[in-house]
């Protein structure tokens, strides 16, 4: 985590907040009723209403529900714990600014790193955390999730209170309509919420090539077996297809084209200088009539030209068009088995096409693409690694070969019809001969 | 009418086997490569037949190339080094072909036990036993498990340009089944190299090679 929004002053309250904590601890008397300490602070934080008003304008509540905060798992450490900073000779304070909520959440922050390290690396390499380093305001840092005077163990465990929900609220519902979901609240514990895929601090970004699927078959052990039965190039489809491509059979699914860098085996970030990845909108996909083929070729060309040591290639990949979509698991006896699904000409997995780029978060950057830039012939260097037999086949190739279905079977009947008109001739010519 | 023995057992068992596993993947290909257009076979099924008789052209590809390479039958596919001979073979075939055919001439080609392809099907069947059925075999192989050949396919440059290679010469097929079979009617009578393909004799005419005849 960069020092950025978070380091002002507040390594030195770390410290001292860890000190304090210990005191707080040796001084409470029960956890589940507040310390007498903690009931000198509730004398004034204890009363529903109590706010300061922020810099912005708006309000930040300084209400603690003393109950509720001495039977959180905070409530051991005190308040003191976590606010060591404050000076009970001088508090309130005359002048304590704060210029908004957010940013004295992103201060408070460190507070929970002094304790909870490994989770706040962990979150540190996460989208989320990524997302709070190019300041997006929604990101969620610790607090956002874990309400610090309230927080119980288990709350992100149940269904009922996971947090992730508050943000994510049309992917949950469908989760919760899917088979994971009906499972889980059917008491299921094995079935998975939302961490269990996502992993709770170090949420990665769920589209990013074959991540979800290794997720997948973390509980899924025998899936890749139970597929070899049945599916030909078993392993290929793993590797090209989603898992929900198939196992959310309502969704719409798409191509996503991966600009891939061969030399770090990684997404690679977008071209620059190239007017087709220019997206000052930030929504290019909608804004541009998307890629040709002949475009796509070009920069593909231009990416790997002679001296360029990074080869860049296009890995292809089908899934499910939107986050929602992906979270739409149906039992496997519902999930896509006919292979005329896909294999044919014209299938709707292949007339989304988007050629995505690492985005500067890690959340991959979506550019449309023409459906052409599957059946042209210029796909054969564009995106030589990704074909799906039937319906990305190459346009010019049908042409030939109805020409050489012609000519087989044509050229032999136009040569036996010539044969059969040349001996009616001969014979024609040969019986007048001999009549005259 | 003479009979001389051109094809032996183990050539024409190849021949037949050789014959109904190309046709018989020239078929599912389309079925394949064209489903939803034609649906006469379910995919998977297509699929499987496929893979399958792909190894069985493969293992009888072997049957031919260790018949001729320890017999001196080989000699029916030792290319005419001279040039000249070729091309002069070649155009009085090809004008027989296109011309004297209709008008009743000869075919200016006459078999015997060690020269029994005309200088056009010699070319041909170089072509296509040396050539283009090998890279076939090649390529249907990677095809059938792109994982497992992964290495190889991305040495080439990628599934598509394997998957190419394969339908261009699958196209080359389309085009040249119907043609042999045509032109295997075209003997002293239309069954005649049919009926030699399976009795192994070839009939000719009086006058034809004399060379190892019955």
């Amino acid at each position: 985590m960069g020092r950025g929004p978070f380091a002002r002053g507040t390594i030195g309250a770390a410290v001292a907040a860890v000190v304090l904590a210990l005191a707080g601890m040796t001084g409470s008397a029960s956890a589940a009723t507040p310390s007498t300490a903690d009931q000198q602070c509730l004398g004034c934080h204890g009363m529903p209403g109590l706010e300061k008003p922020l810099a912005d304008g708006g309000s930040l509540s300084l209400h603690i529900p003393g109950d509720s905060f001495a039977q959180s798992v905070h409530g051991g450490l005190g308040c003191t714990g976590c606010h060591a900073d404050v000076n009970l000779a001088s508090h309130p304070p005359a002048a304590n600014p704060i210029s908004s909520k957010r940013n004295f959440s992103l201060a408070m922050v460190q507070v929970c790193r002094t304790c909870h390290s490994d989770k706040f690396d962990e979150w540190g390499k996460s989208v989320h955390a990524a997302l709070v380093r190019e300041g997006n305001p929604a990101a969620p840092i610790c607090t956002s999730c874990h309400s610090p005077h309230t927080v119980v163990k288990g709350v992100a465990e149940s269904m009922d209170t996971v947090p992730c929900k508050a943000c994510h609220a049309d992917i949950f519902t469908a989760y919760a309509a899917s088979v994971h979901g009906v499972l889980r609240c059917g008491g299921l514990t094995q079935a998975p919420l939302c961490f269990s895929c996502h992993g709770a601090h170090g949420v990665s970004v769920p589209t990013a090539g074959v991540g979800l699927k290794n997720v997948c078959l973390g509980c899924h052990t025998n899936a890749l077996a139970a597929h070899q039965t049945w599916l030909p190039n078993t392993e290929l489809h793993f590797d090209v297809v989603s898992c929900p491509a198939c196992h959310a059979p309502q969704a719409q699914r798409r191509v996503d084209l991966v600009l891939y860098d061969s030399t770090t085996q990684t997404e690679a970030a977008e071209p620059v200088g190239v007017p087709e990845f220019a997206s000052p909108t930030g929504s290019p996909a909608a804004a541009r009539p998307g890629l040709d083929p002949a475009t796509l070729f070009t920069l593909l060309r231009t990416l790997n030209r002679p001296g360029v040591e990074d080869k860049t290639s296009l890995k292809g990949r089908l899934d499910v068009r939107t986050g929602v979509e992906a979270h739409q698991l149906t039992p496997s006896s519902a999930a896509i088995s006919d292979c005329n699904t896909c294999h044919r000409a014209g299938a709707a997995a292949f007339q989304s096409v988007t050629v995505s780029v690492a985005g500067p978060t890690g959340i991959p950057k979506s550019y449309g693409a023409s459906n052409e830039v599957l059946n042209s012939a210029f796909s054969i260097y564009s995106i030589g690694g990704f074909y799906a037999i039937g319906a990305t086949r190459i346009t010019i190739l049908d042409a030939l070969f109805v020409l050489a279905l012609l000519a087989g079977i044509g050229g032999p009947l136009g040569h036996l019809t010539l044969r059969w008109a040349f001996r009616l001739y001969l014979n024609r010519r040969s019986h007048e001969q001999r009549k005259g | 009418m003479h009979r001389l023995y051109i094809h032996p057992l183990p050539v024409r068992i190849w021949h037949w086997i050789n014959a109904v596993t190309c046709v018989m993947l020239v078929l599912t290909g389309i079925q394949i490569r064209y489903v939803g257009l034609i649906n006469v076979v379910p995919f998977r099924i297509a699929v499987a037949v496929h893979n399958w008789l792909g190894f069985v052209l493969i293992a009888n590809f072997f049957v031919w190339f260790f018949f001729y390479l320890f017999s001196n039958r080989i000699k029916v596919y030792l290319p005419e080094l001279d040039p000249i001979k070729f091309f002069r073979g070649s155009m009085r075939q090809a004008i027989y072909y296109g011309y004297g055919i209709f008008k009743g001439a000869p075919n200016p080609f006459h078999v015997s036990i060690y020269r029994k392809f005309n200088p056009l099907q010699a070319m041909t069947y170089q072509i296509i036993m040396l050539l283009l059925l090998p890279i076939q075999c090649v390529t249907g192989i990677l095809l059938w498990d792109l994982t497992r050949f992964s290495g190889a396919v991305a040495l080439v440059g990628g599934v598509r340009v394997v998957d190419t290679v394969h339908v261009l010469i699958f196209i080359v097929f389309v085009f040249y089944i119907p043609f042999h079979a045509y032109l295997g009617t075209l003997g002293h009578t239309p069954m005649a190299h049919f009926k030699a393909m399976f009795t192994g004799y070839e009939e000719l005419e009086v006058g034809e090679s004399a060379e190892g005849m019955e």
